[in-house]
């Protein structure tokens, strides 16, 4: 039972890692809400789909996924920097606009992958756990290291404080766009493992990616408090984050309740999330004045 | 050398509310020279700042630097040459980021950054050599948190982060303002010793009437947009701050309380 609760977990969660870090990218790197992610997560589940039923390699299929993410990313990155729409507004059209786009390249609302090759092959959920572990350690290390390089950096700084980033040498708006292209390649290719795993891709998969992401992101952050500098922390944050979130709905779903109630438990999560974070962070914060005035004090 | 030539800068135009916060500013930096700019609120002084740096492009003018025509160029592409410390102790750093994360960041201005690694076991050592000229300590604290530091180690961290990277030119808005006397004579004294050190050409905007006859070479009375006062070291030695009070009061411009009554540090 126990095992069976893990193992579901882990199954319909680690492909979800990859997308919420990408969320992560933009919504705490960069503090601002990119709503892409709900049409790029659902086009980078179809191109995957569509190659693998015409026979791509299925890792050939990943990647398909994560560029039609990244081209959906590179969009609102555009309609943000030439038209000067807020992120927020242009994330919102081209999540719209996508829903037309993912339909046309499923052709058909929903697409079985029964007679396809995934990466998986026909093995059980305890390979399939591993392989997708393997996979995701590997794409938070790369992240992690990524973010300790000079531009990971700039990424970093140019969301916390842009005046300052600027006067730094640092491009904002190149940063903008590379977050944006960034956080959509990763929920494309999230969204590929998803439809590798689960076996179909469906027009509909990526509604409610975004704020099932942001309840991932904010239960992780309740246990592992990351901040702009802790990379580790960061990583393990979206890691734990989206694990403990889809336990949740797991457990709600293994206690019988129908899957119709799932969003509702999504946005319960969330509003709890929050509360938490509300109550716990300030007296965080309280904690922190008191030590600054402390050391002041002696100084 | 930085030139300013016929700078006009115009908010709001053709509105009801235009303000012309420069009006025709022409104004040449010899290379190395510490100036300071001193006059009454909105007499421009933040203004030409904004120019300079680039954060904001002039209604009409060139700004040259080094005899480049940089008046297109963004802030960020000047930053490798400009180095700019704000009146905001808390405008300068990333709080969010480590000691050590915000002076890579200075560490790469004015280069391609690239994939490579931010921080090294070099960079981190020549870190510590620069922090610990400054005797706050900061050198063991690498990896704090620049949010759990006073405002007095912020705006000295900043100005560490401003002398990386040997800046051309050494912009300073009004960044003793928000301090408390005691550590605004402390970040004074680095001041002196970083504008010394970098013989970069160097603006500092200030409130305090002594500090600005007091500090730099040049002396510079802005008001309503325009230059109404140019000391040299000479004029300025002889001038008194009764004497700049005149100066400015002439010019119908009214001094401010906060002009007057500055801060004695």
């Amino acid at each position: 039972m126990v095992e069976r609760l893990l193992l579901d977990t882990l199954v319909t969660g680690l492909p979800l890692v990859i997308a919420y870090l990408g969320i992560y990218t933009v919504f705490r790197l960069r503090s601002d809400f990119d709503l892409t992610v709900e049409g790029s997560f659902a086009l980078g589940g179809a191109a995957t789909a569509v190659a693998l039923t015409a026979g791509t390699d299925p890792v050939l299929a990943l990647l398909a996924g994560a560029a039609a993410g990244a081209v959906a990313g590179l969009v609102t990155a555009m309609l943000h920097r030439v038209l000067k729409v807020q992120v927020l507004l242009a994330g919102l059209v081209t999540s719209i606009g996508l829903f037309s786009v993912t339909l046309l390249v499923l052709g058909v609302p929903t697409v079985s992958l029964l007679s396809a090759d995934t990466i998986f092959g026909r093995s059980g959920d305890r390979t399939v756990s591993l392989v997708l572990g393997v996979i995701v350690i590997a794409v938070l290390v790369l992240y992690g290291l990524f973010l300790r390089t000079e531009i990971g950096l700039a990424l970093r700084a140019s969301g916390v404080n842009p005046r300052m980033a600027r006067s730094q040498g640092v491009d904002d708006r190149a940063m903008m766009t590379l977050a944006l292209v960034m956080a959509n390649g990763m929920a494309g290719f999230g969204a590929g493992l998803v439809v590798q795993t689960q076996g179909y891709a469906d027009v509909n998969m990526g509604i409610g990616t975004f704020v099932a992401g942001v309840a991932a992101i904010l239960l992780g952050e309740l246990i592992m408090r990351p901040h702009g500098s802790a990379i580790i922390r960061i990583v393990a944050c979206v890691l734990v984050g989206t694990l403990v979130y889809r336990l949740i709905l797991v457990g709600a779903l293994r206690m019988g309740l129908p899957a119709a109630d799932l969003k509702g438990i999504t946005a319960l999560t969330l509003v709890i999330a929050v509360a938490a974070h509300r109550y716990v962070a300030s007296g965080l914060r309280r904690a922190a004045r008191s030590l600054v005035r402390s050391r002041e004090g002696v100084s | 050398m930085l030139e300013i030539e016929n700078v006009r800068l115009v908010y709001n135009a053709g509105r009801s509310d235009e303000l012309t916060a420069l009006d025709g500013l022409s104004l040449t930096l010899p290379g190395g020279q510490f100036t300071t700019v001193i006059g009454s609120n909105g007499a421009g002084k933040s203004s030409l700042i904004q120019i300079i740096s680039g954060a904001v492009r002039p209604t009409s003018g060139r700004v040259r630097l080094d005899g480049t025509d940089v008046t297109r160029h963004a802030d960020h592409r000047r930053a490798g040459r400009i180095a700019r410390v704000f009146d905001d102790p808390r405008a300068g750093t990333a709080p969010e980021l480590s000691i050590e994360d915000n002076l890579a960041l200075a560490l790469a201005r004015g280069r391609r950054r690239t994939l490579r690694f931010a921080l090294s076991a070099k960079r981190r050592a020549l870190m510590r050599e620069h922090l610990a000229r400054i005797g706050l300590g900061l050198e063991d604290r690498l990896g704090d948190r620049v949010g759990l530091l006073s405002a007095g180690q912020r705006q000295s961290l900043t100005m560490v982060m401003a002398g990386l990277s040997g800046p051309s030119v050494l912009l300073l808005d009004e960044h003793l303002a928000a301090l408390d006397p005691g550590t605004a004579a402390r970040v004074l004294t680095l001041t002196r010793e970083l504008v010394a050190e970098l013989g970069a050409t160097s603006l500092m905007i200030t409130h305090n009437m002594e500090h600005a006859l007091a500090l730099g070479e040049r002396l510079l009375v802005l008001s309503r947009g325009r230059i109404i006062g140019d000391l040299d070291a000479e004029t300025k030695r002889a001038t008194t701050v009764d004497g700049l009070v005149d100066m400015i009061t002439a010019s119908q411009d009214t001094v401010s309380d906060r002009l007057l009554i500055g801060e004695r540090a």
